[in-house]
């Protein structure tokens, strides 16, 4: 159930399967993401893997002393590109792999296409999803759907993704869907669809309790991508943008050369391993701690060695020193940079006001709070466009709302028209016409979960009072209260034990707070194993290639989706 | 190798002791026949010791598991790929998975492609076979309309009026746009798709066509032999006499065709692709050749640095199990492997840097790739590397693992007794239940039944010891064998053997020690049973017995169970063989019986040693080191085995002194530079005389000691401290040159990795620490 583990050990077996010798491998753009999310370049340097290329690149030299292992989708176009890439061979030996199930009329096509017989093995090896975390995938998909239903082309992407986790953790499960949710119940379909056509693939040992994939719908938690996150990952993911482990810090300001860019991956760095689901300020004090032994080792310029055992000590200690320095530097200066972001854009205030609307109830405090920092003309455009989604959420159907006096603020603020409009789009995406289950309702189940989780942390964190909809929906799915009414089983069987091994997909994407969530029911929950996946991962990072610097990601919409109908939910989907 | 005997696991319940060939289990009645025989019937049977390796390995495991009762248990194979890490979920909860689903398409693709293949060849050998018969007449020297005669004959052309448009670019011929055949298919094209075929080129690709042919037809496993086999006179075209040529009179418009052959341009890719093909096959680029030397190295680095780790933390943990100069050598060739590595790494670096033109950036990428991966391997595995201790704190170490050992043992003597004595007190209650007691317990403690035969037998203690345990014997082989595995330079056997030696050991000990308690048990029934009969006596006189017995047996126990502890001890690792005349020294006067002899050699060894010192140069190295040992082995090699027994340390204690000795009298030399050698023969001869009285007074009492630690540390401590002392102002030459070497290493990572302060740094140190070495040198001179 591992997901990073299934990918890593695709990849290993294929240079395994290769034997000893130089190689190449040779990607497309997907599956260089799959691939660079787990793998760190050192660590595929020593399986003897030297040069990462492109399928479609054109910049290949004819390197005959080279092997070539080709992980790739079954694409129309890449299956072209192999075929051009065989006729004229650039490599010794072609190993070729397919990250999905592919038709045998292109393998035939390829088979053709192979006169000087340099291919060496054709596989399928369903690595088809970027494994974030262990129990965490994305597909990297992002506007799913147009309207309410699915983007075409996207639904066989997403049943593609999804069946490729199955496969790669060998799962054959039963499925559960959110009623409310037309998406979710044809791409539920869709899976069950394949997993009929491929029956010989999904012909595994079968288990005592069969494992369960739901499937989720993001329009009925519209509140979470919403909030500001305080664990370290989160925080990272949505300031200063996670990318394939990479995180591009040349943005802030007097960065030495070597920490432009830094890797932040929890295999090789221990302090961000166990720091990944820790808050901000765990995590400021984990920092001086690691500063302060850091001092401790290094040694002090006027420090004579003086004593042969000074000496020794220092050698001893010198590799430990070296790496210790370079992790130190690197998180002193991610942390330092998210701190000043923080402050910068009032982040803690924001999110108190976020939590606030989220978890309470007191209307004219909430209303006060939001306009209060509406005028604060440090709170960025983003923030301030996030508040008032929260607020129309929250209180959308309210007696004496204040709504269109928020707008009024937005519109003072000098928030374009375009983003105001959203507020009201996100209503419709998520409000309580829409969603199946009852998000905000300060007196049910969840809120007492909440509490009653809260009370076991002991410390109340103001900034992270919000549980996700999900961990709800988890716990009872666990339990095995989960109501069909809302989540029915697709076909006739149903699940009579409580469920083990559990794939949760959201349509729409998964966020690092619902991440989170997962890892603690799977720390806390002896025998129960979840696996959360989406369409994507959020965050509303700021994008550098934008035209208006600074602007939100979903701004990046191209204007012609304007003109059609649909288009604030597009605006939406690709927003959350 | 001086004894071997089937173990009795095997069933043969044959028990042979004594001098045995461990090839023919011949029984000789001495070492000296033995090795005799040795020399004489398997000196040619030497390159079967790797397969005698192999089976005293089998023999040896099956022991092992026999002894365990868990045959054929093999641990699951685990972590064939990378473990869990653990940034998400505990990974604990979750059982390793194996690899997701797959599925293999290559059975298909085969089918598929061997149909196309067989096309392909036969195209292939089709257009060979053509171009040889244009290529295999001289076109010099005749005539164009013969030659257009010969070429038609090749292939038929196809008629001008079947083809109105080029085939390739689609273009009407005319007049100007004239239709060109094709001499290998026969097709037509216009000018602009027309290509050539260079005379150079067509003698290249026929010239291969045999070997060529072969090669394709087994690898498309086709049958089809290329029709008209003329094609095997290879390189029969016959070079052109002249430039002078004959131009044909028909193809006036045309350009002259003396020197190429015309095709179309799918003749000309199929015959270019051949044409790779063939350079392809016998050429190794540069690259291919460091880097296939750059893996062996690196596969060398991979092999020796984990047995070189493992010499290295048994030796500073102060084990005997290696030599220290095995390792340090080992160390050398490690550290040598990692300069070879560099320097090829370094050397694909710049391959093709200084050609015009400059490679192909993908292969510079290459370059710096797999030089990159080799800095990266050299960093990781060079840093891993731990130093070595120098030889006086190996010493050291040695001594306090053994101190360490003592207390284990009399803590466990100790656990013995009361539980001895508590299953006595329990035991007293209950009358004995049988006198089966009386037989041996168990199979695997065959020591039982000899108990009464022990002590006598003790003349040749040694030998009797060795033979008493199967496991023992095998420790013993296997060692043996370890030693010739080395000197035979087999590296993988000699892990093997290690690897199961250590295991042999454990085993022996944990046997030891339930045969410990098992004696202890069985001495308790006896005693019961001895109350048993006592209970036929008198009430009052059983009474008294027994209040006088309860001191008296308790005495008698912890003797007969010290006996056996410390003789547990003494076969524990082999190198605590010291101890093993202990105990009897005050038990049994056999033991008086081996002291003598060893005070005989200790009162013997002095003398040679003198000798020695005379004729070898002072001590400088280990060369000496290892001369003053060596006799020691070979004489005492019946009685003491092992060279890390107590000798072999007075020895290096001597050794040294020696060398401090030598240094005293340093200033004295050069004073007096004509009594130099005289000076030095005083500090000789004044050596021995020291090592004599330490010998005398310190070993005996180390020995004697055996029982009562508290005596046997305080003595050593002392004789360690004297020595200790001049060594705490001058530093260990090895030691610094050690740590210069790190340092250098260090130095060479951190001006890799551009952290020019660290480097700085680095260099301060190494400045200091070659100071100082320059220092002690000035002071020891």
């Amino acid at each position: 159930m591992n997901v990073t583990l299934a990918v890593k050990q695709y990849i290993s077996k294929m240079i395994e399967n290769s034997g000893p010798g130089m190689k190449v491998l040779l990607m497309d753009k997907e599956t260089t993401s799959i691939v660079s999310v787990v793998y760190t370049q050192s660590e595929i340097l020593q399986k003897e893997v030297y040069l990462f290329e492109r399928i479609d690149s054109q910049s290949r030299d004819n390197m005959k002393h080279l092997k070539a292992i080709c992980f790739l989708r079954p694409t129309k176009e890449n299956v072209e590109n192999l075929i051009q890439e065989l006729r004229r061979p650039k490599y010794s030996v072609y190993f070729i792999y397919f990250s999905n199930v592919i038709s045998k009329s292109e393998i035939k096509a390829l088979a053709e296409a192979d006169e000087q017989e340099v291919v060496a093995e054709v596989q399928e090896f369903y690595g088809d999803f970027i494994a974030v975390n262990p129990h965490l995938f994305s597909l990297n998909l992002s506007g799913v759907a147009r309207g309410r239903s699915w983007e075409p082309t996207l639904l066989p992407r997403t049943t593609q993704g999804l069946t490729s986790v199955l496969l790669a953790l060998k799962k054959c499960p039963m499925i559960r869907y959110q009623l409310s949710s037309d998406m979710a119940k044809r791409l539920g379909e869709s899976v069950k669809q394949i997993i009929t056509k491929e029956y010989e693939l999904f012909d595994f040992r079968k288990t005592e309790v069969p494992p369960l994939l739901l499937i989720m719908d993001r329009s009925d938690d519209a509140i979470t991508p919403l909030l500001n996150q305080w664990t370290y990952q989160a925080m990272v993911h949505e300031l200063l943008g996670l990318n394939n482990n990479r995180i591009d810090l040349s943005r802030v300001p007097g960065i030495s050369k070597e920490l432009k860019e830094v890797v932040l991956s929890a295999e090789n760095d221990e302090f961000y391993a166990n720091n990944l689901y820790l808050n901000f300020g765990e995590i400021g004090t984990n920092i001086k701690n690691l500063m302060e032994d850091f001092q401790k080792k290094k040694p002090k310029e006027q420090q004579k060695l003086e004593s042969i055992s000074d000496m020794k000590a220092f050698v001893d200690n010198y590799p430990q020193f070296k790496k210790m320095s370079g992790t130190v530097s690197k998180h002193v200066t991610v942390v330092g940079e998210l701190s000043r972001l923080v402050s910068e854009r009032h982040l803690m205030e924001v999110s108190e006001v976020e939590q606030e609307l989220a978890c309470q109830n007191d209307h004219s405090s909430a209303s006060q709070n939001v306009r209060r920092l509406l005028q604060n003309p440090r709170v960025s455009e983003l923030d301030a466009v996030r508040l008032v989604m929260l607020y129309a959420l929250r209180y959308e159907r309210h007696s004496s709302s204040i709504l269109p006096g928020l707008m009024e603020e937005l519109n003072r603020k000098g928030v374009s028209e375009r983003h105001r409009r959203m507020v009201t789009s996100m209503v419709e995406y998520g409000g309580k016409r829409v969603r199946g289950s009852d998000l905000i309702n300060p007196q049910d189940a969840v809120a007492i979960t909440k509490q009653f989780f809260k009370g076991l942390k002991g410390v109340e964190n103001v900034y992270t009072q919000h549980a996700p909809l999900l961990q709800e929906t988890l716990d009872q799915l666990i339990k095995g209260r989960l109501k069909d009414s809302q989540f029915p089983y697709l076909g006739p069987s149903s699940l009579r034990d409580r469920p083990q091994d559990i794939i949760v997909f959201v349509i729409g994407g998964a966020t690092y707070e619902e991440a989170l969530a997962v890892y603690n029911l799977n720390r806390t929950m002896p025998g129960v194993r979840i696996v959360l996946g989406g369409t994507t991962i959020h965050n509303t990072k700021r994008s550098e290639s934008s035209t208006h610097g600074g602007v939100l990601r979903f701004a990046l919409q191209p204007p012609q989706a304007s003109q059609d109908g649909s288009r604030h939910h597009r605006y939406v989907n690709f927003c959350l | 190798m001086a004894s071997s005997y089937p173990p009795p696991f095997e069933g043969t319940g044959e028990v042979k002791e004594g001098f045995l060939c461990p090839l023919c289990l011949k029984d000789l009645q001495s070492f000296y026949q033995l090795q005799e025989h040795y020399e004489e019937e398997h000196s040619g049977d030497d390159r079967h010791v790797r397969g005698q390796l192999k089976s005293l390995v089998q023999k040896a495991k099956k022991a092992k598991d026999k002894l365990l009762k868990r045959d054929g248990e093999d641990k699951p194979e685990t972590g064939s790929y990378e473990s869990f890490y653990y940034g998400g979920v505990d990974p604990y909860m979750w059982e390793p998975q194996e690899l997701g689903a797959t599925r293999n398409h290559m059975d298909f693709f085969k089918k598929h492609r061997a149909a196309r293949i067989d096309h392909y060849v036969i195209e292939v050998n089709k257009l060979i076979i053509r171009l040889e018969k244009l290529t295999s007449f001289d076109r010099m020297n005749i005539d164009a309309g013969k030659i257009r005669a010969i070429e038609k004959s090749v292939v038929a052309w196809v008629s001008d009026s079947d083809v109105p448009f080029c085939p390739d670019c689609g273009n009407k011929f005319n007049l100007r746009n004239r239709r060109h055949h094709c001499r290998l298919c026969g097709s037509i094209m216009c000018r602009k798709c027309m290509e050539f075929v260079p005379l150079p080129l067509a003698y290249k690709l026929t010239s291969g066509t045999r070997e060529a042919r072969s090669v394709t037809g087994s690898q498309s496993q086709s049958q089809s032999p290329p029709t008209g086999g003329g094609g095997n006179v290879s390189g029969m075209g016959s070079r052109r006499g002249s430039i002078s040529s004959l131009s044909s009179v028909t193809s006036m418009l045309e350009e002259k065709d003396d020197e190429r052959i015309r095709c179309c341009l799918h003749c000309m890719d199929t015959l270019m692709k051949r044409q790779q093909k063939l350079e392809e096959k016998d050429h190794v680029p540069d690259i291919v050749k460091l880097y296939e030397r750059l893996r062996l190295c690196m596969d060398k680095v991979d092999e020796r640095a984990p047995e070189y780790i493992r010499m290295a933390e048994s030796l500073n943990a102060g084990e005997t199990t290696y030599n220290l100069d095995t390792a340090g050598g080992l160390r050398m060739e490690v550290q040598k492997y990692y300069e070879l590595i560099d320097a090829l790494s370094k050397k694909i670096l710049t391959l093709g840097m200084k050609e015009e033109p400059q490679p192909h950036q993908k292969t510079l990428q290459l370059q710096r790739m797999v030089r990159y991966t080799a800095t990266l391997f050299v960093q990781e595995k060079l840093l891993g590397l731990m130093s070595l201790p120098t030889k006086d704190k190996y010493e050291d170490l040695k001594e306090k693992r053994k101190q360490e050992q003592e207390m284990r043992l009399t803590q466990e003597r100790l656990i013995a007794q009361v539980a001895q004595k508590r299953r006595q007190d329990s035991e007293k209650n209950r009358p004995a239940a049988s006198t089966n007691g009386e037989a041996p317990q168990a199979p695997r403690a065959p020591r039982m039944t000899k108990a009464g035969g022990w002590l006598p037998s003790s003349d040749t203690l040694h030998t009797c010891g060795e033979l008493e345990d199967p496991l023992l014997q095998q420790i013993d082989n296997i060692q043996s064998f370890l030693r010739q595995a080395k000197a035979a330079q087999r590296h993988d056997e000699v892990a093997m053997l290690e690897e199961n030696l250590r295991q042999l050991q454990d085993e022996y000990d944990q046997q030891q020690t339930s045969l410990a308690i098992a004696l202890s048990q069985r001495l308790a029934q006896e005693e019961s049973l001895q109350q048993d009969e006592l209970q036929r006596l008198e009430d009052r006189e059983r009474e008294h017995r027994a209040q006088s017995q309860a001191p008296g047996s308790q005495a008698t126990y912890t003797w007969q169970g010290s006996l056996n502890l410390t003789d547990i001890g003494s076969l524990h690792g082999e190198e605590e063989g010291e101890e093993e005349v202990t105990p009897k020294a005050e038990s049994s006067p056999l033991s008086m019986r081996a002291f003598p002899a060893l005070t005989d050699q200790d009162e013997e060894s002095p003398p040679r040693l003198r000798r020695l010192r005379g004729d070898v140069t002072p001590p400088g190295g280990e060369g000496q080191n290892s001369s003053s040992l060596n006799p020691f082995e070979e004489e005492d090699s019946t009685p003491v085995e092992d060279p890390s027994n107590p000798f072999f340390e007075e020895i290096q204690k001597e050794h040294k002194e020696v060398a401090n000795g030598k240094k005293e009298y340093n200033p004295f030399e050069q004073e007096e530079g004509g009594e130099e050698e005289q000076g030095q023969a005083e500090g000789a001869t004044g050596n021995p005389f020291e090592v004599k009285e330490e010998n005398n007074e310190g070993n005996p009492f180390k020995e004697a000691s055996g029982c009562t630690p508290p005596g046997a540390s305080t003595n050593p401590f002392e004789g360690e401290d004297e020595e200790a002392m001049p060594d705490v102002d001058v530093i260990e030459e090895e030691l610094l040159l050690q740590q210069i070497d790190n340092i250098r290493a260090y130095i060479f990572d951190a001006k890799l990795n551009g952290r020019l302060d660290e480097v700085e740094l680095l260099s301060e140190n190494l400045r200091e620490l070659q100071r100082t070495l320059q220092e002690q040198k000035s002071k020891t001179h």
